[in-house]
């Protein structure tokens, strides 16, 4: 077992810079998350350390030894391909067996890891079948299968639920998690999807642009965001944001936008500019005062998100579009006119121009 | 940006990834590109070298520069050889790809059954050594035994038969038919497949507003068959440009030099009449002939707002 | 919508222009096993007399002409699949300088015909006292045929996913074994038509053999037709024997496997 690490990693692709000042560590056993939207550079960062791609500055290290020169097959290192990229002339059982092949191991060492790595995903039915008879599930598991058997020091995981149907995927992300804490292999894992990586990761690294934006377990990333980006990413449905100026007034801060006007009691220390963040679940249809909540902010609905359990509704206001969350089922409907109330607590506050988190 | 690093990827030798062969490409390459070197390339700048020259392939050779291209316009003889090259394109080029384009049309909206089957026969002439396409064609232009007179004998039409490949007149379109025989079966094979390849909502769309079968065509199935006319008339053209077998076979260039093309005359030239610069200098007009019609046809070929 | 009409009109089309690609060939057939002693005027039929082939062979000498054609075709055939699919292996997957001029040149030789460099050839492999042996007719071929070997080759490697050799790569395959084990399966299809088209073109080349050969043990097979005409004129039967021997190989090999030449050719002459 070993940890990652990646010293102020960059790469360039002619003018292109994919990936910049990147630096992270991946302890021992954990599973780390790469996340971010595309061309965010995560993808890329994942290759460097394959040793699929070269870097362009900095180091990349896997355990005590840096690799930057390494070829992929010396960095005992496993990788799982969002197109499972599966031998498709050979069995599953060739294909499991192909990279041990390879090492020259023995053949009933071969037999034993691919009969355990068989039993572990639920394959060994289809040891003889080719990937061409394989549905889209199986052959997601042979290739995980095939990371399995090869004990390495580090599982690189690519997208590899990207091409499941949405159930299967929530499905296998549990089996995927499950796997990794019985053999306790540092694992780095990238995808696009926020809920994947917020269910998944013991820690995520939110990437936008070829630049880490914030690294942090999932709670940190949801409760104090870094920055706006981070705060926008993380969480479905998404942070509302509008600007305000604000003043401080007593022990708070009031903030105007608009037709809107809330005394946030406890505010830190702000600038005249500022880009209040709220969360769908920091803003509920209005109750009355005792709550402790701001308000009424008067709006109009603009949709209605209804999921069975809760029910979003896409607001404007004067000065705001924002997101309120309703238990149950809502009976306001598009253009009826909605009272709601925000929890102070639910505000986070972000600088204007570099979207860096204020305190 | 994966697409733009995927782009970028093809074509940036200093990024490569660790352990990637760096020069192990070179090694791959190496059998091919030295044959291909030796055997097609070389020849080609020797025969540049050999153009410049007047020689008989024996007694040390002359320069002459660019005399032999001289010739090409100059020499009556060579000047009606190419002038033959062209009409054969007609035949083995724009008549094939007529007929194809005829049967394409009709094909575009129909489903026809058995079309495989069609497909394997019209082929067929394509796979026939043209040596034996020409002995074949030779017995049935004979005067005495041949099919073709026998036929027109059967129907009474007997005044008409005659020796085809040995008339002054007929025997250049006699063997460009053989050419249009041999070829028509691609063309029709290539653009069919073309047709039945647009899409059905175009032709309706045309119904729609209001065209009739010869407006469908001109308006839908032509310019959605551009690429394949343009690889047909390129693989024909060429066929028709190099042609050396058949008229070997069938006429010898003869009667006179009615048939004479410009690749017997590099044969003639280089191995019978001791002229072999002029030999390699039509040579090379024929590749430059060639690779300057393959350019403007397939300039023709993509509309620009096909790209 | 279909109309009857237009399907019976199309249908009609397809039948005349399939009868008359077929009927030469049909004729020269039945001219091959014509009674040799009979009335001979091409394509009559009157009955079926097998004896011409035994003497197009014997006489003829055309086993002696087929075993030419077959040893060179063979070497030609395997010795360019096997460079080509080198050459296209690194056209097709490997990154390095120049790859694209390379490429490039090997296109523009694609349409260099054998006509135009016959005469160069001629006179250096004359040099080289290699004209009447079977390498004058096996290296030029073997020059041209990995233009369009490697040209197919590289077409069909740009269509391998890129994952599947970057899982070999990280399952500790080299290069050479994943060429040979890991795509080489892969390539069945493709190294198969480019097999038959290679086969075809080499064993019908006449000009090449025409020049470099006088030798009449070394004659390949339309070689030996040509003579075999100039010698046989009056001698229909027989001479039409000798094309169909000629010409049955090829043509054999196209019955069996014409999904592959056609693809093939429409393939290949779509991106030439």
């Amino acid at each position: 077992m070993a940890a990652v690490r990646f010293s102020e990693v960059d790469k360039r692709f002619g003018p292109v810079t994919a990936v910049s000042g990147l630096t992270l560590d991946v302890a021992d056993g954990e599973f780390m998350v790469l996340v971010g939207p595309s061309g965010s550079g995560k993808t890329t960062a994942l290759r460097m350390l394959a040793g699929l791609e070269s870097i362009s500055a900095g180091e990349v290290s896997i355990g005590e030894r840096v690799v930057n020169k390494v070829a992929p097959r010396e960095r005992d290192i496993a990788m799982v391909f969002q197109d499972y990229a599966l031998y498709p002339q050979m069995t599953v059982y060739d294909n499991l067996a192909f990279g041990l092949r390879r090492r020259k191991v023995r053949k009933e060492d071969i037999d034993r890891r691919v009969a355990s790595a068989a039993e572990s995903l639920d394959i060994t039915p289809y040891l003889e079948r080719r990937p061409g008879q394989l549905s889209g599930g199986q052959a997601q598991r042979v290739a995980l299968g095939r990371a399995l058997v090869r004990e390495p020091q580090v599982f690189l995981m690519d997208e590899p639920l990207s091409n499941l149907d949405a159930k299967l995927r929530t499905q296998t992300r549990g089996e995927i998690r499950r796997l990794q804490q019985q053999v306790r292999t540092t694992t780095v894992y990238v995808t696009h999807d926020q809920v994947e990586a917020m269910t998944m990761g013991d820690r995520i690294a939110v990437m936008n642009d070829g630049v880490l934006e914030q690294c942090g377990t999932p709670e940190e990333l949801y409760e104090r965001p870094a920055n706006r980006f981070v705060a926008g990413f993380i969480g479905s449905p998404a942070m509302s944001f509008f600007d305000a100026a604000a003043q401080a007034d007593g022990d708070g801060v009031r903030l105007r936008a608009g037709a809107l006007d809330l005394l946030v009691p406890g505010a830190p220390r702000l600038p005249a500019q500022v880009t209040v963040g709220v969360r769908p679940e920091g803003a509920r249809p209005w109750s009355g005062g005792g709550s402790g909540r701001l308000g009424p902010v008067r709006g109009t609905v603009e949709y209605v998100e209804a999921l069975g359990r809760e029910t979003f509704l896409g607001v404007a206001t004067d000065g705001a579009r924002l997101i309120v969350h309703h238990d149950g089922r809502a009976t306001e409907q598009v253009g009826d006119a909605i009272e709601f109330g925000i929890a102070p607590g639910g505000l986070r506050f972000f600088d204007t121009d570099s979207g860096v988190a204020i305190a | 940006m994966e697409l733009v690093s995927l782009t970028l990827r093809r074509g940036h030798p200093g990024e490569r990834p660790p352990g990637e062969p760096r020069s192990i490409g070179y090694l791959y390459l190496a059998p091919a590109l030295i044959v291909f070197a030796g055997f097609v390339l070389v020849p080609l700048l020797h025969a540049a070298w050999l153009s410049l020259f007047e020689w008989d392939g024996l007694t040390p050779g002359t320069w002459v520069g660019l005399h032999n291209y001289g010739d090409v316009v100059s020499d009556p003889a060579l000047r009606r050889a190419f002038g033959h090259a062209l009409i054969l394109i007609v035949f083995y080029a724009l008549l094939p790809v007529a007929i194809g384009l005829v049967l394409a049309g009709l094909v575009a909206r129909i489903h026809v059954p058995g079309l495989p089957v069609f497909r394997t026969i019209l082929f067929l002439p394509q796979v026939v050594a043209m040596v034996v396409v020409a002995v074949m064609w030779r017995m049935i232009y004979d005067p005495d035994q041949g099919a073709l007179n026998s036929i027109l004998r059967s129907v009474g039409l007997g005044g008409l038969a005659k020796s085809w490949l040995g008339d002054f007149g007929w025997a250049l379109p006699a063997v460009g038919l053989i050419g249009t025989w041999v070829w028509y079966g691609l063309a029709m094979v290539l653009l069919t497949a073309g047709a039945q390849k647009i899409p059905q909502s175009l032709f309706d769309a045309a119904r729609v507003d209001g065209a009739g079968p010869v407006r469908e065509f001109f308006a839908v199935t032509l310019p959605a068959l551009r690429g394949e006319i343009a690889v047909a008339l390129t693989l024909t053209t060429i066929a028709a440009l190099r042609n050396f077998d058949l008229v070997y076979i069938t006429t010898q260039g003869g009667p006179g030099d009615a048939t004479s093309v410009p690749a017997f005359q590099v044969y003639d030239r280089a191995f019978k009449s001791g002229q072999v610069g002029s030999a390699a200098a039509i040579g090379v007009c024929l590749v430059a002939i060639i690779f300057a019609l393959s350019l403007l046809i397939n300039r023709t070929g993509e509309p620009r707002w096909a790209r | 919508m279909t109309s009857r009409r237009d399907q019976s009109l199309t249908l009609v089309i397809l039948g005349v222009f399939s009868l008359v690609a077929l009927l030469p060939i049909v004729g020269i057939l039945v001219t091959a096993v014509q009674d040799p002693n009979g009335l001979r005027s091409f394509g009559s039929f009157d009955g079926i007399h097998l004896g011409n082939f035994g003497d197009a062979w014997t006489q003829g000498h055309f086993g002696s002409y087929l075993r030419s054609s077959t040893i060179v075709a063979v070497t030609v055939v395997v010795v360019s699949s096997v460079f080509s699919l080198l050459a296209g292996y690194a056209f097709g997957m490997m990154r390095f300088r120049g790859a694209d001029v390379l490429f490039y040149v090997l296109l523009l030789g694609l349409m260099v015909p054998m006509e135009a460099v016959i005469v160069p050839l001629y006179y250096d492999l004359r040099d080289l006292k290699l004209t009447d042996t079977y390498w004058a007719l096996i290296l030029p071929q073997i020059g041209s045929s990995v233009a369009f070997g490697t040209f197919w080759m590289r077409a069909f490697f740009r269509t391998v996913p890129r994952s599947l050799v970057e899982a070999a790569r990280i399952d500790g395959a080299s290069t050479w074994f994943t060429l040979w084990r890991v795509l080489l399966p892969l390539a069945r299809p493709a190294v198969l038509t480019m097999v038959v088209l290679l086969f075809m073109w080499t064993w019908n080349e006449f000009l090449l053999a025409l020049v470099m050969v006088s030798d009449e043990g070394l004659r390949t097979a339309p070689l030996g037709l040509s003579f075999f005409q100039g010698r046989n004129t009056s001698n229909l039967t027989l001479l039409a024997a000798g094309a169909v021997i000629v010409a049955t190989p090829v043509v054999v090999l196209y019955v069996f496997l014409q999904r592959h030449f056609i693809r093939g050719m429409l393939a290949g002459a779509v991106k030439g």
